[in-house]
């Protein structure tokens, strides 16, 4: 039991960084809180299995592999992402920690987010649940993968998702 | 219908002569012209509301927002596709709640009344108050959509009773959707997982910048850039391609452009094991449908309107996306993935990867038309200012409704929309002398 708390406050304190790199717009640094291959996905909005689908056989909103996944940050790092700049403010609250599983080399857990998103005066948020598998790295961790599940009956009214969850 | 001289309605402002085409700015922000298109244009135009391969067994339904309604299309229990208005004929109550499913009847939760999927009234759920005949005329089963049409595997809805055939309407369209048909001989199907997204903006913003060749390299920039990184060896500079209006104000354009398909265009870093496989499927199509067809299946790439709301892209993967208007400066997109049924995995997934790279509201590209889109209507706001512009390629004798220009990046596309939205909104009459004057 302990020892799951010690795996649970260390989660908690690799996604509050992930957050903060995020808010702070810091993209090449969070791209290094990432494995090679890795892979980042967000499942569709009402897809009826979304925990175990693949973007192989299912439409999905964002299916990167490691390559894609730079390209993203890249991207978004030019004044030509238009919907991106200037960057849009955005707060991630990263809560409600399970860890789901724990071998000698892995770490699965199970983390609610809430993303708000500001941008000309509008704010719009981005909730759901987000399943992670972590890489054990010597003392350090790192995602090999990220699966955001949405809580929403389709992007409305958020129009798109441009930022990173 | 073509352009020789000046032309001046409410919405329209051309001078052929200078190659001017503007449109004026209400027909996108002003709630009383929008209230005017739901009758002029969305209550007798023929709109997609669904594949064929949605709804396979009988029972099977899925929910669907169409303009200004909510309908049901289903494959009843004679296996035959129908759509019904989503309002229980009692008082009213939207009777189906689930996005989908496969019901053998529909049971309203306000007083019970049952009705089985071919749409009949079984039962009032009571004993008594009700007339043997009380229903002998069918008055109180559910409501069918007036017209529902199919042509290449697309069911189609209109809402008035006297409009002309689907296939009529469809014109030379029509052909174009028939190409579709030849990707596979075991047909096409709907792939699960929809991008749905609501944009703060006039749905005809969509339209134009579905098949907007222009605005690539501005927009776009960063995922061109994108592209050339995966693509090394690719020249996107080369892309080459044309528009064509096909009548009643479908428009698409069509191009040359080298970044595969998993249909009959392998791209080298797919790797070996998939150019062989669609190498065999180029041959087999060719086989098929012969070098000219075969051709332009295998090697082009459209993105076509059906006027006035339905959009069918035929690229790396097809793309049906319907655009549903809300108010003037809102709309909800809807859109989907197609490929053949009996595709193999590996060319499934490169198809998928096509569609989410560039579409969708988590792509590369999608969201920064999002944007361009949202700030278009922002700024319509400058009501000092009243025209926008259409002209692109614009000459003295164009015949907007019919004719091919061979640059896909000049503006027919819009013009053939326009030109066929504004006689059905004025009758195509000259405004009067006071408006023109402004």
């Amino acid at each position: 039991m302990y020892s799951r708390q010690q795996t649970r406050l260390s989660i908690e304190g690799f996604v509050y960084h992930e957050a903060d790199l995020l808010d702070r717009w810091k993209l090449d640094e969070w791209v290094e809180l990432w494995t090679d291959p890795c892979t980042y996905e967000v499942t569709t909005v009402g897809e009826s299995d979304p925990e175990t689908t693949s973007p192989e056989k299912s439409l999905f909103l964002i299916g990167d592999n490691r390559f894609r996944l730079e390209q993203r940050v890249v991207r978004l790092n030019k004044t030509s992402a238009h919907v991106e700049y200037p960057h849009s403010r955005t707060r991630h609250l990263f809560t409600n920690v399970i860890v789901t599983d724990e071998s000698a080399d892995e770490i699965a857990a199970q983390v609610n987010f809430v993303v708000f998103r500001t941008k000309r005066s509008v704010t719009n948020h981005y909730m759901g649940y987000s399943l992670y598998t972590f890489a054990k790295m010597g003392d350090a961790l790192k995602i090999r993968r990220k699966r955001c599940i949405l809580d929403l009956e389709g992007l409305v009214p958020q129009g798109k998702l441009s930022i990173l969850l | 219908m073509a352009w020789n001289g000046p032309y001046q309605s409410r919405f329209l402002r051309l001078d052929p002569a200078k190659g001017r085409f503007q449109v004026h700015r209400s027909a996108y922000n002003d709630p009383a012209v929008f209230q005017e298109e739901m009758e002029r244009i969305f209550a007798k135009t023929w709109q997609v509301v669904g594949h064929e391969s949605e709804i396979r067994q009988p029972g099977d339904f899925i929910r669907r927002p169409l303009a200004g309604r909510n309908l049901i299309f289903v494959r009843d229990r004679n296996g035959e596709a129908k759509v019904f208005f989503n309002t229980c004929p009692h008082r009213g109550a939207q009777f189906c709640q689930e996005n989908t499913g496969n019901r053998k009847t529909f049971v309203c939760p306000y007083h019970g009344w049952v009705f089985r999927n071919s749409g009949e009234l079984a039962n009032q759920n009571t004993d008594y108050g009700y007339t043997s005949d009380f229903n002998d005329d069918g008055r109180y089963n559910l409501q069918s959509v007036p017209r529902l049409e199919k042509r290449a595997g697309f069911y189609f809805v209109n809402m008035d009773p006297n409009a002309i055939s689907l296939d009529e309407y469809l014109a030379g369209a029509g052909d174009r959707l028939d190409l579709l048909m030849l990707h596979s001989p075991a047909g096409l199907e709907v792939i699960s997982g929809v991008h749905e997204y609501q944009i703060k903006a006039n749905y005809k913003l969509l339209c134009e910048n579905s098949y907007d060749g222009y605005h690539l390299e501005s927009t776009h920039r960063s995922y061109v850039e994108y592209m050339m990184t995966v693509n090394k060896g690719v020249d996107l500079s080369q892309i080459g391609g044309r528009a064509i209006s096909f009548g009643n104000g479908h428009a698409c354009f069509e191009l040359r452009i080298p970044t595969g398909r998993p249909l009959a265009q392998p791209l080298p870093y797919w790797g070996e094991e998939a150019c062989a496989e669609i190498e065999a499927k180029k041959k087999d199509l060719f086989e098929r449908v012969g070098p000219e067809v075969g051709d332009i299946v295998a090697n082009t790439n459209r993105n076509m309107i059906i006027f006035p709301n339905s959009v069918i892209n035929d690229q790396q993967t097809i793309l049906l996306r319907t655009i549903v208007p809300l108010a003037c400066n809102l709309m909800l997109v809807r859109a989907w993935a197609i490929g053949p049924v009996d595709e193999s995995p590996l060319l499934r997934s490169l198809r998928l990867e096509g569609a989410l790279s560039f579409l969708g509201p988590g792509g590369f590209a999608t969201p920064d038309d999002v944007e361009m889109l949202e700030l278009c209507q922002i700024g319509y706001e400058n009501h000092d200012t009243a025209w926008n512009d259409i002209s692109k390629g614009f000459h003295l004798g164009e015949d907007s409704l019919r004719t091919v220009d061979p640059k896909y990046n000049n503006e027919l596309q819009m013009r053939a929309y326009w030109t066929q939205w504004d006689k059905m909104m004025t009758g195509g009459q000259q405004a009067s002398a006071k408006l023109a004057a402004e």
